[in-house]
């Protein structure tokens, strides 16, 4: 549908932000950058949440699509170009204004520029470049940007964006590239990767040079991408050992994982009568963390024999399970990396436990204090040589009692009924069976 | 046991440590308390109240600072900006008796920057978790508090928190927005943090807002306020709708202080 009429900018921003909603990230994570006492804005490591929308997400950026136009006609996305949906665009001049007048009410921390393509890979990626460099160098914003890379768009581009970005992002969309093949078939891992492997070296190069001499930075905040999960058959065994690779391999600061909305109603797809698959996105999410925080390997936690997690108990919690040999692990002792691994302890618990044991030892009563949660750690720890309760180191036993704590299914899921939970669940284990 | 009673405040509170040193009633023997009033009083305890003096706060400050380090030291003003529901002073130490015994305990031993790791000792829990408290709830007023520009071009905020926090927003708002003039109101407590541009922030004492000057904004206002509401309802997935993780995330109280939760825009 082409428009002819003057679209007025409150009518684009609803258009845009809808058709950028289902971009999961929006962190505004990974760097810290003082203000300079001259341009607005500054950045803050942890990032900031501004609010929360009505499905509960954090809004922190202002997610907004350049265009909703698309050449390409991927089958899970609400821009394909064979979808009849009304189409806008925005000029670099009211992406900056939007930007400069929500920041400095303190709406947002900073603009998440994403994009249908437009023409080509090179004209959009022209386009978001010229966006950035207004409102870098003619509004002096100085918070935070985090910007997609255009699959196929010229190398110099990519480049020259990323000295303007603080995070940079290309989307790998789907697990495998079988998946993609089907149903995003103008995409294919090359010319995700290629980019990809680009900003890290980049990013790499940057960092080699900072050492050196001052220069301007390239992606401070590091790159990101993300998967859907559900529209295609991958387990979690595959989704999670791709996240690990590319966490190794790629040096990507988050991989976010997003439950499948069949928005076009697409009959390839899948169509999940329960909602999107929230549970599993959830356990994901945990793994991810059990990853990047907590040094577990995916080949740890999920096997070809068991390829998806368990879905009433956390990856921590069903791993201490079956490794039931690493228990209990005295408080008072324990290295770290041991502590790390107990369910109910989180990284920060076990990093405040090794400093407050250097000045005595510590009690129950302390660690409940210090933030762990006992419910859960109790079956798996000592004080002091003895346990909280007496309880047994039995896998049985352990798993009844955690499973009567109904924290484990977080509450929002729980609530919603566990209809949907079968529809990702073949093959999942029932609770009878895990007792048995 | 003697009890000095202080001022709830980083003065306050500095007065009666100074005080508890110089009594030389010896620690053991002595309490700070800020909690007034004779219906509290207990058995075999005197009490004696403690004049607030802004030169012997510094005093202990400057000791603070050179013998436990600016962190411990800001730690500890972070925590005594911390607010103490009635329900919590009768379950836990008072405040300033726990700044009071942390800072003797740190003065005690050889690495006092080390004192804050002392979790397993009753007063240093406190503090660390007073502390905490006033972290947190910092941390995410900077994301939920809004600015509304007015005529003149200032921008003006009004937030209600628990706890003592305008110096943090506002040394944070000036690292921000160093061009901009904006005020940051806590309307509880009367105090607000007027920042000029290109200069620091100064606090000041508001007795009676004049409402007609704060709420006259500027023409564009509406027009930002309205294009906010618009992106705020569009970014949300319809399929995923879930008020009660939102309210768990952004808890109810923090609302009014929104323009796009509180119900009157």
């Amino acid at each position: 549908m082409q428009i002819t009429q003057e679209m007025s900018l409150m009518e684009k921003l609803h258009i845009l932000t809808d058709a950028a909603k289902y971009d999961v990230a929006c962190t505004s994570s990974g760097v810290d950058r003082a203000g300079n006492g001259k341009s607005m804005g500054n950045c803050l490591a942890p990032g900031i949440c501004h609010t929360f929308s009505a499905d509960g997400r954090c809004v922190s950026l202002l997610k907004i699509l350049f265009t909703n136009e698309c050449i390409f006609n991927c089958s899970y996305c609400l821009n394909s170009c064979e979808n009849d949906v009304k189409r806008a665009s925005f000029t670099p001049e009211e992406i900056c204004t939007l930007t400069m007048e929500f920041y400095r009410r303190n709406y947002i921390e900073g603009l998440f520029l994403s994009s249908g393509i437009l023409v080509s890979p090179d004209y959009t990626m022209d386009l978001i470049y010229q966006t950035l460099y207004q409102l870098r160098h003619i509004h002096h914003f100085n918070g935070y940007i985090h910007v997609k890379s255009i699959p196929g768009a010229d190398p110099v581009l990519v480049e020259q964006t990323g000295y303007l970005a603080d995070r940079m992002s290309i989307n790998l969309e789907l697990p495998t590239s079988d998946s993609l093949r089907k149903l995003a078939p103008y995409k294919s891992r090359k010319t995700i990767l290629k980019p990809m492997r680009q900003i890290q070296n980049g990013i790499q190069a940057n960092k080699n040079e900072l050492m050196i001499r001052k220069a301007p930075r390239f992606v401070p905040a590091g790159q990101s991408t993300q998967m859907i999960i559900g529209a295609t058959p991958e387990s979690d065994f595959q989704v999670m050992s791709v996240a690990e690779g590319l966490y190794q391999n790629f040096g990507l600061k988050r991989v976010f994982y997003s439950a499948f909305v069949n928005v076009n109603h697409n009959s390839n797809l899948p169509m999940l009568p329960g909602g999107p698959p929230l549970l599993r996105e959830h356990r994901l999410y945990q793994a991810d963390w059990l990853l990047r925080y907590y040094h577990f390997q995916v080949s740890e936690l999920l096997s070809e024999d068991r390829p998806d997690f368990n879905i009433f108990l956390d990856p921590k919690c069903d791993w201490a399970i079956r490794h039931l040999e690493c228990f209990p692990v005295e408080i008072n002792q324990a290295d770290y990396r041991t502590l790390l691994r107990v369910p109910g302890i989180g990284y920060k618990s076990a990093g405040r436990i090794v400093q407050a044991r250097k000045h005595g030892t510590l009690t129950f009563s302390d660690l409940k204090k210090i933030g762990v949660v006992l419910k859960r750690a109790l079956y798996f720890i000592t004080c002091n040589g003895r346990m909280m309760y007496p309880t047994k180191l039995d896998e049985d036993y352990i798993c009844r009692n955690l499973m009567g704590d109904r924290t484990l299914i977080p509450r929002e899921i729980r609530e919603s009924g566990y209809r949907q939970l079968s529809l990702f669940d073949e093959g999942m284990v029932s609770p009878e069976a895990i007792l048995s | 046991m003697h009890i000095l009673i202080c001022e709830n405040s980083i003065d306050g509170i500095f007065s009666g440590i100074y005080h508890a040193y110089e009594k030389r009633y010896g620690h053991k023997n002595t309490q700070l308390s800020t909690i007034e009033g004779v219906d509290t009083y207990q058995l075999f305890c005197e009490y004696e109240d403690i004049t607030t003096d802004a030169a012997i706060s510094q005093k202990v400050a400057n000791t603070l600072i050179s013998r436990l380090g600016t962190e411990v030291y800001s730690e500890l003003c972070q925590a005594i900006s911390a607010y103490e529901s009635p329900n919590e002073r009768k379950k836990h130490i008072n405040k300033a008796e726990a700044v009071y015994k942390t800072v003797v305990l740190g003065l005690s031993i050889p690495n006092g920057s080390h004192i804050l790791e002392y979790l397993g000792n009753p007063y240093v829990n406190r503090v660390f978790q007073l502390s905490l408290s006033t972290f947190n709830e910092a941390h995410h007023m900077l994301g939920f508090l809004r600015f509304s520009e007015l005529e003149n071009g200032i921008l003006f905020s009004r937030i209600h928190p628990k706890n003592y926090i305008l110096p943090l927003l506002a040394d944070h708002f000036t690292d921000r927005l160093p061009q901009e003039n904006f005020i940051i109101y806590d309307e509880p407590r009367k105090i607000a943090a007027v920042h000029k541009s290109g200069s620091r922030y100064m606090l000041a004492e508001v007795p009676q807002a004049d409402e007609n000057f704060i709420n006259q904004f500027s023409d564009k206002e509406q027009e930002y306020r309205t294009l906010w509401l618009t992106f705020f309802h569009s970014i949300a997935i319809e399929a995923r709708k879930n008020p009660k993780l939102q309210s768990q995330n952004l808890p109810k109280r923090f609302w009014q202080d929104t323009i796009e939760l509180s119900g009157n825009s």
